[in-house]
C-alpha cells in the first residue's frame, strides 16, 4: 500500500505523483467524454469566464453545439464555485425557454497541460443572441414577433423563479434565439438559488451582480435581501430595447446608473418607494429629487403600442415589491390582444448568418446617439465596465 | 446515464478489491473516510447537508478508483472541499488541510505529499469527472423531517424517535447505504428502526387511506420488511464493529482489535428485537469510550465521543449524533422539546436547493401557449404606428390556466 510510507521520503512521494499522473492520463472516465468528440467551428463569444465556441459533433455532423470553456487559470480555490453553480442550476432547469446543457466535456490530462484537464460546458447550439439580432438593422421584428420574444422570455423567467432560481444577469446578450425562433435564457454563471425566508432570516446575497445597465435600483442601493424582481427589471430593460434597439440606460458608474434611472422612472424616495430609506446606500448615493416619472413619455416615440407601454411601465417600477412578476406580466393584455404573439421562424429564415453580440461589437453606441429621447451614453469602454463590475 | 446505486455484489467488486484490498478493509476505509469528513466538517462548522454531500461523493469516487491509488484522507478532504462549494458553504482549501493536519497522525498526513493543496486541487478534477458532475445529492434528512410531520401519536415520543432516526441517518453515512438505496428509503428504514428502539409505534398518520398498511406506504413503494431490516442492520453493524476511534488511529489492515460487541451479540441483534439491539449497542458504546481514553496520544486531537453536526437554525428537533453508539434510550427522563411536532418544520434546509424538490418535474411544465396564434408576421414599415386601441383593462381574462386544477 503506497499510503503506508512515511513522510520525509520525497522520493516515494514523487514516485507516487508520477504514477498518479500516468493513472489520471490513462483513466477513461466513463461519464465525462473528451472534448475532441466535437470539432470547433468558430469562436462566438468571450465572456468573463472564458470563451464560447461553436462546434460540430464529429459523430453526428448535423449536430451543432456551443462549448463554453471553464476558465480555471487564476483559481486559487480549484473548480470555480460560479461554474459549479451554473452546472448545478442548468442540470436542474429543463425547459423550452432555458438553454439546454448537454454534457460536460474534458480535455485529456497530459504532461502538456500539467495533468490538468480543461472543462467545457456543452450546450445545444442557438443561432443568435438577442443583442446580436438587435444590433443588425436588417432584422426587423413585427409587433407580434416582439410579443413572442417577450412572452418566451417571461415564460422562462416564470419557470426559473418558480424553481427558486434567480438569473441575476439578464441582458440581451444572454438571451439566445434559435433559428426556429425559440428563445432560451442563457448564462447562468451568476444565477443562484434563493429561498423565501420563512425563518425570518433575511438573505445576504451579494448585490454586485447584473451588468450595470440592467441592474435594478435595489441592487444599486445595496439591497442584499433581493429576489425575482431583480430579473424583471432586466426584462423591462430588454423589453424597451426591442424597440429602441439599444440598452436604454447606459450608465458608466453605479451613481450615474441611479441618476439615469431616476430621470426615467422618477425620483427615488420613501414616497415612491416605502422603505427605500433603510437600504444601505440610500444616504450615500446622490438621488436626484423632483424628477417626474417619464417612462411612458420617453418610450412612446419608440413603442407605439399602448399595451406595450403599459406593460413596460409595470416592469420598470422602482419599488421591487410593486414591480410586476413574471406571472402578472404574462397575464398582461399586451400578450392577449391583436396582433397576438407570432412565431419568429419565418422572419429569421431570411437571415442565414448567426448574429451574436461578440460578432457585432460596434453596435449600440452608433445607433443610440440618434435617439435624442434616450440619455447619451458615455461611450468609452462602457460595456466593459459592466463586466468588470461583477464580483463573486 | 449511470445510476449511482449498486447491488451488494457490485459493492464487493470494486477497484480496490480488484487491486487486492479485502472487503472488510475497504469497508473500514470507507467508514474512516466518512468519519473524517464528518469530523472535519464539524470542526469547520459545516452543516449536515454539506458533510453528507461530501461523504456521498467519497463513496461514489471509490466505486471507480481504488484506495490503493488514491489515499483516502486526501480524497476525503477533496470531497468536503467540493461539497462546501456545491452547498454554498465554501471553505478554503488550505483551511480544510489545516484541520486535516490537526486531526490526522503524521504518517496519515504524509499521504498528502509535499504540496497538500496541489494534491487536493489535482484530485478535484478527477473527482468531478468521476462523479459525472452530478453535484446535486439528496439526503435522508429532508425526508425524515417531511415524513415525521405526517405521523400522529404521543408528541414527546415522536420527537424522541425523530431525534434518534436523525442520528442513525448521520451514522448511515459511514456505511455504503447511500450507494444502495434512495434517501427516501433510508429515511423510512431508519425511522422504522428508531421507532422500534424507542418503542414508538405509529398507528395513525395524516393522509392515511385504506390501501396503506404501514405509514411509509404513503411515501415509498415496494419496500419489504426484509429490506428495511437489512438497511437497519447495516447501520447497527457499525456499532458492533471494532472501534475506529479517529481517522488517525485506525489499526493497519488485518490487525484486529478486541471487538466491542461479540459476534453472538451481533447475531442476537439480527433478530431485530429492539431491547436486545439496544443492549448490544450500549455495551459497544461503553467499550468505545473506554478505548478512546487509553488511545489518546499527545500528537493527536481526540475526537469528541459524541459527534454533533450542528443543526441548521430551522431544524426544530434537537439531536445528537453518536457515530459509535446509538443514542442512549432512557424512557424515564422526559425530555422536553420546544416546538410541537405538528408545527411544520421548515423542510427547506440551509442549502438553497432543496426547495426545488417541491417543484413539479420540469417536463410537466406546460407552455403558456400551446397553439401558435393564427397570425402571420407582419413586418412593419419604419416608424409605423403599431396596432392598438384603448388602454388595457388591467385584469386578466384571456390566459388559459397555467396549471391544471
Ligand atoms: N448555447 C449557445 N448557443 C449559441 N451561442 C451561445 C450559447 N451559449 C452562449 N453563447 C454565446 O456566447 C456568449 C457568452 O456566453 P455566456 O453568456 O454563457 O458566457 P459568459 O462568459 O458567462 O458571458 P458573460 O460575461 O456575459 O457572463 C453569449 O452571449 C452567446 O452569444
Ligand atoms: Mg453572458
Amino acid at each position: 500500500m503506497q499510503n503506508n510510507h512515511h513522510s520525509g521520503h520525497p522520493n516515494s512521494t514523487a514516485m507516487n505523483m508520477r504514477e498518479k499522473e500516468k493513472y489520471i492520463e490513462n483513466f477513461n472516465f466513463p461519464f465525462c467524454e473528451e472534448a475532441s468528440k466535437y470539432q470547433k467551428v468558430a469562436k462566438i463569444g468571450q465572456g468573463t469566464f472564458g470563451e464560447v465556441f461553436k462546434a460540430r459533433d464529429i459523430n453526428n455532423p448535423k449536430k451543432y453545439v456551443a462549448m463554453k470553456k471553464v476558465l480555471m487559470d487564476n483559481e486559487k480555490e480549484g473548480f470555480p464555485i460560479t461554474a459549479l453553480r451554473e452546472i448545478r442550476i442548468l442540470q436542474l432547469l429543463k425547459h423550452d425557454n432555458v438553454v439546454n446543457l448537454i454534457e460536460i466535456c474534458r480535455t485529456k490530462a497530459s504532461a502538456a497541460n500539467r495533468y490538468r484537464s480543461t472543462f467545457y460546458l456543452v450546450f445545444d447550439f442557438c443561432e443568435h443572441d438577442l443583442a446580436g439580432l438587435l444590433s443588425n438593422v436588417n432584422v426587423k421584428f413585427s409587433l407580434g414577433e416582439i410579443k413572442k420574444v417577450l412572452q418566451q422570455l417571461l415564460n422562462g423567467l416564470f419557470y426559473i423563479h418558480y424553481n427558486k432560481i434567480l438569473h441575476r444577469d439578464m441582458k440581451a446578450a444572454n438571451v439566445l434565439i434559435t433559428k426556429l425562433g425559440v428563445l432560451k435564457l442563457a448564462d447562468f454563471g451568476l444565477a443562484r438559488a434563493f429561498s423565501t425566508n420563512k425563518n425570518g432570516m433575511p438573505n445576504r446575497f451579494t448585490n454586485r451582480v447584473v451588468t450595470l445597465w440592467y441592474r435594478p435600483p435595489e441592487l444599486l442601493l445595496g439591497e442584499r435581501n433581493y429576489g425575482p424582481p431583480v430579473d424583471l427589471w432586466g426584462a423591462g430593460c430588454i423589453m424597451a430595447e426591442m424597440w429602441t434597439r439599444s440598452p436604454i440606460m447606459q450608465g458608466n458608474s453605479e451613481q450615474q446608473q441611479l441618476t439615469l434611472i431616476s430621470q426615467l422612472c422618477g425620483s427615488i424616495n420613501p414616497q415612491s418607494w416605502p422603505g427605500v430609506e433603510h437600504l444601505e446606500l440610500y444616504k450615500k448615493m446622490e438621488l436626484p429629487q423632483e424628477q417626474k416619472r417619464k417612462v411612458k413619455e420617453r418610450l412612446k416615440p419608440y413603442m407605439k403600442d399602448p399595451y406595450a407601454i403599459d406593460l413596460l411601465d409595470k416592469l420598470l417600477v422602482l419599488d421591487p415589491s410593486k414591480r410586476a412578476d413574471a406571472d402578472t406580466a404574462l397575464n398582461h393584455d399586451f400578450f392577449w390582444t391583436d396582433p397576438m404573439p407570432c412565431e419568429l421562424g419565418k422572419m429569421l429564415a431570411n437571415h442565414s448568418q448567426s448574429m451574436f453580440e461578440f460578432l457585432a461589437p460596434a453596435r449600440r453606441a452608433t445607433q443610440i446617439n440618434r435617439h435624442h429621447a434616450i440619455p447619451r451614453p458615455t461611450t468609452s469602454a462602457v460595456q466593459d465596465s459592466g463586466y468588470q463590475d461583477r464580483v463573486f | 446515464m449511470p445510476g449511482w446505486y449498486f447491488d451488494k455484489q457490485e459493492l464487493k467488486h470494486t477497484p480496490s478489491g480488484a487491486a487486492g484490498l479485502d472487503y472488510k478493509t475497504e469497508m473500514r476505509y470507507r467508514k474512516e473516510g466518512a468519519r473524517f469528513i464528518i469530523d472535519t466538517g464539524m470542526k469547520m462548522d459545516l452543516g449536515y447537508n454539506t458533510t453528507a454531500t461530501g461523504v456521498v461523493y467519497y463513496h461514489r469516487f471509490y466505486m471507480f478508483h481504488s484506495f490503493q491509488q488514491f489515499p483516502r484522507f486526501v480524497t476525503a478532504c477533496c470531497c468536503l472541499f467540493l461539497a462546501g462549494k456545491v452547498e454554498e458553504t465554501p471553505k478554503k482549501c488550505k483551511d480544510i488541510i489545516k484541520i486535516a493536519k490537526a486531526l490526522l497522525a503524521d504518517n496519515k498526513f504524509a499521504t498528502f505529499g509535499s504540496d497538500p493543496k496541489e494534491e487536493v486541487m489535482t484530485l478535484e478534477r478527477v473527482l468531478l469527472q468521476t462523479i459525472k458532475f452530478d453535484l446535486q445529492v439528496e439526503h435522508p434528512y429532508l425526508y425524515l423531517l417531511r415524513y415525521a410531520k405526517c405521523l400522529k401519536g404521543d408528541k414527546a415520543k415522536l420527537q424522541k424517535m425523530v431525534q434518534m432516526a436523525w442520528t442513525f441517518v448521520n451514522d448511515s453515512l459511514c456505511t455504503t447505504l447511500s450507494l444502495q438505496w434512495q434517501p427516501e428509503i433510508i429515511a423510512v428504514a431508519l425511522m422504522y428502526l428508531a421507532g422500534k428502539l424507542s418503542k414508538f409505534e405509529v398507528v395513525d398518520w395524516v393522509g392515511r387511506n385504506p390501501a396503506h398498511l404501514r405509514w411509509w406506504d404513503m411515501f415509498v413503494e415496494d419496500v419489504t420488511m426484509d429490506l428495511l431490516e437489512d438497511i437497519c442492520h447495516q447501520v447497527l453493524d457499525l456499532y458492533s464493529q471494532p472501534e475506529v476511534k479517529s481517522s488517525s488511529e485506525s489499526p493497519p489492515p488485518g490487525a484486529s482489535r478486541p471487538a466491542a460487541a461479540s459476534p453472538s451479540n451481533q447475531s442476537t441483534s439480527r433478530q431485530s428485537n429492539g431491547a436486545t439491539t439496544s443492549t448490544t449497542a450500549s455495551s459497544a458504546s461503553t467499550a468505545s469510550s473506554t478505548s478512546e481514553k487509553t488511545q489518546i496520544s499527545p500528537e493527536t486531537v481526540p475526537p469528541p465521543v459524541n459527534t454533533r453536526i450542528p443543526p441548521p437554525s430551522d431544524v426544530p428537533y434537537p439531536y445528537q449524533t453518536f457515530t459509535h453508539a446509538p443514542p442512549p434510550i432512557s424512557y424515564g427522563t422526559p425530555v422536553s422539546f420546544a416546538p410541537p411536532v405538528n408545527t411544520p418544520p421548515p423542510l427547506l434546509g440551509p442549502s438553497p436547493i432543496p426547495s426545488l424538490l417541491s417543484a413539479p418535474p420540469p417536463n410537466a411544465f406546460p407552455p403558456f401557449v400551446n397553439q401558435p396564434p393564427p397570425f402571420t408576421p407582419v413586418v412593419p414599415p419604419p416608424n409605423a404606428s403599431f396596432f392598438g386601441n384603448g388602454l388595457p383593462q388591467g385584469h386578466t381574462r384571456h390566459r388559459p390556466p397555467f396549471f391544471p386544477p
